[in-house]
């Protein structure tokens, strides 16, 4: 009997002694926790080092590749495989949801260190399911241009890329310092009148698209609206009588821009517009200051490419020697390892 | 004899009041339309409205004709024909309840218009979403129609096929709005919300095509509708072909709201209203019904578009939106009123 007892009280002190030994190393490893914000304004802590990424969004991808960490990247969203030569290398990693969804059993089964995800989609609910399995959700938009730089601070701090993600919130910053000083020779801001997909629905304040116009020097028509997206009458836009027409598009580029072989699609697009019924007597219209620029450019990484482009179409004294072409070819050779191809804007795109 | 002449003198009396409630209709509809054309973001007034109206030239003219008319005549058409449609759907399957939303024509037609937005690729239009959405409405219906003839077409199985449709393509489109990215997905969403802010003559054309070649031969079977309201069975022995009366009455209410809603995208309640606010007036006579409750429609919906781009201008409430804020208070007040048995 005593010698049961004593067995016991030895597997018991065992016992005990290996739990104080994981709770140190966990002690440890929460020793080498880093604290970061996110898009939501939540301080997230991260254990270090992350070694295995996965990302629901093509957005927090590109800044991942631009940070030169893309062989991190264990799963990416579904819709990569609709632009497989921009996203070369990465199109055969495990899908592990979309921008709104995220497939729980997938990503446990692989085991990611953090999931990178839009600020509000998916639902809160992803974080109480996958923090069991020990996965961190990290909320990172990158498609507000206030936020950018933060944000691509906040990635670097979290894969210890802190070098290139400065690097290239220097080329940003350079970029943007560079259209903010020339706009200062000016008092003039041309109106300018937004439309996304869909036909007549503009952005107003509060959305990313009025930043950009506001940063490039214009006025944007539907600052005064305030619906982010509103749907607005023909009737009233003609009465505003913008200088310049602006319309984002994603639908007629075969859902990848980087792939199209020449600028006809974009070209359709301002035919339509320029031929909307009494659109004639728009000055815009009039003087063929309607453009057509793809989403791909609009708010989001390469926001400051798009900025450029309306600074140049919205001043084109001002900014003659700006070359957003160029710039996007710098862009893309430099921080994304991949050849410039493709037609991002008409008129305009050689 | 003296009898029959009383019947005869109160059934004229009826008949006129019935008739003078739809020249009171189409008196409120003129002032409806002249309000609704002197409204616009442009300084153009009541007046100046007017007079644009006959000028050939200018701003005005190109404000008036090209921007302003063609939304208040498809605002008229699309009323006029989702009411109707409505109509001719509650009398053939026997059943208040009956619309095109009923019977799964607007779900489909909504799938339609996800698959041209979703996989359109670069040949996506307005017109490629309104014609798949045209394509799929009536799909529907055909298969209503098939099902019917496999299995009778009495109004059970009708509704029930159309319920199970409903549901199977709303399934679909919320499928493919899963599928989606997130700049379709909100094209898709304003798609369901409505807009008669696309239009244009061309379209204006197509529609009213639609509406004007179905409605005099709804008006011709009238009384049909009017006896299948006793029963399939007396209406048989009246002389009336229930079955071809009933397929074709959903063929020509499919055309009508496929048309309609295909351009503009989903307005509800107004075919579900629109013929319920008739019945109540002129009673259960289709020659008055169908025409009565047309106009009830067109003006309800006129109203709602004016209400929708002047309450909070320059955002326009999209039209869907607007038509139901009027039509669902008003399904409660049919609900609570209903034991009064217009129906």
């Amino acid at each position: 009997m005593k010698r049961y007892i004593a067995w016991t009280f030895y597997l018991t002190l065992f016992i005990c002694l290996l739990i104080s030994r994981k709770g140190a190393s966990r002690e440890k490893k929460e020793a080498n926790c880093i604290r970061v914000k996110d898009a939501t304004g939540r301080i997230v802590e991260v254990r270090q080092p992350v070694k295995r990424l996965a990302v629901l969004t093509s957005d927090a991808l590109e800044i991942i590749r631009a940070v030169k960490a893309g062989d991190l990247v264990v799963g990416v969203y579904s819709d990569i495989s609709k632009d497989p030569l921009f996203w070369t290398g990465l199109t055969h990693k495990p899908k592990i949801g979309s921008w709104k969804e995220l497939n729980y059993e997938l990503v446990a089964e692989l085991d990611p260190d953090i999931v990178i995800c839009y600020a509000q989609r998916p639902g809160r609910d992803m974080e109480k399911r996958i923090d069991p399995f020990g996965i961190k959700t990290i909320r990172l938009d990158f498609f507000k241009l206030n936020n950018l730089e933060k944000e691509v601070e906040a990635l670097g701090r979290i894969l210890k890329k802190e070098k290139e993600a400065s690097q290239l919130i220097a080329w940003y910053r350079k970029n943007l310092d560079f259209i903010r000083e020339k706009l200062k020779v000016t008092n003039k801001s041309p109106s300018v009148y937004i439309e996304g997909d869909s036909n007549y629905h503009t952005t107003g304040l509060g959305s990313g698209g009025h930043d950009m116009c506001v940063f490039a020097g214009g006025a944007n028509i539907a600052a005064d609206l305030s619906i982010p997206y509103p749907e607005v009458t023909p009737e009233w836009i003609l009465m505003k009588n913008p200088c310049v027409i602006l319309k984002i598009t994603t639908l007629s580029t075969c859902n990848a821009c980087y792939s199209m072989i020449n600028a006809a699609p974009l070209k359709a697009i301002r035919n339509k517009i320029m031929a909307r019924p009494a659109w004639d007597n728009i000055s815009a219209v009039k003087e063929g200051k309607v453009y057509v620029m793809a989403n791909e450019i609009w708010t989001g990484p390469r926001a400051i490419i798009g900025i450029s482009y309306i600074a140049k179409w919205l001043h084109p004294d001002i900014f003659e020697e700006l070359d957003p072409r160029g710039l996007h070819k710098e862009y893309i050779k430099k921080f994304q390892g991949i050849e410039y191809k493709g037609f991002y804007v008409y008129p305009g795109s050689n | 004899m003296e009898g029959n002449d009383d019947i005869c003198k109160k059934y004229k009396g009826l008949s006129g009041k019935k008739f003078s409630f739809i020249i009171l209709l189409l008196v409120v509809l003129f002032f409806i339309s002249l309000i609704a054309l002197s409204q616009g973001a442009s300084s153009l007034g009541f007046k100046d409205s007017f007079i644009a109206l006959f000028k050939h030239t200018g701003l005005a003219h190109a404000i008036i004709w090209k921007l302003r008319l063609p939304r208040i005549v498809m605002a008229m058409l699309v009323g006029c024909g989702l009411a109707i449609a409505g109509t001719i759907f509650q009398a053939i399957l026997k059943n208040p309840l009956a619309s095109p939303y009923t019977l799964g024509i607007a779900s489909s037609a909504g799938f339609g218009a996800v698959t041209a937005i979703i996989f359109g690729g670069s040949f996506h239009s307005e017109y490629l979403i309104a014609g798949t959405a045209f394509f799929f409405a009536l799909l529907s219906s055909f298969l209503i129609l098939g099902i019917a003839k496999f299995r009778g077409s009495s109004p059970e199985t009708m509704i029930l096929a159309g319920i199970a449709i409903m549901f199977f393509f709303s399934s679909l489109s919320s499928l493919f709005q899963y599928m989606g990215t997130l700049e379709k997905v909100h094209e898709i969403v304003f798609w369901f919300f409505g807009s008669l802010s696309k239009i244009g003559w061309k379209e204006i054309g197509i529609v009213s095509l639609m509406v004007f070649l179905t409605i005099p031969v709804l008006l011709r079977w009238s009384w049909d509708f009017n006896l299948l309201a006793a029963g399939d069975d007396s209406a048989k022995a009246l002389g009336v072909n229930v079955t071809k009366i009933r397929m074709f009455g959903i063929i020509f209410a499919s055309l009508i709201t496929a048309a309609s809603i295909s351009f503009t995208g989903v307005i509800g309640f107004i075919g579900l209203v629109a013929p319920h606010i008739a019945r109540m007036v002129v009673g259960g006579d289709h020659w008055f019904l169908v025409p009565a409750s047309g106009l009830i429609g067109t003006i309800l919906v006129l109203a709602a578009d004016t209400l929708g781009r002047t309450l909070w201008a320059p955002q326009v409430i999209p039209i869907g939106i607007v038509t139901s804020f009027i039509g669902v208070p008003f399904f409660f007040y049919l609900l609570i009123k209903r034991k009064r048995g217009y129906w």
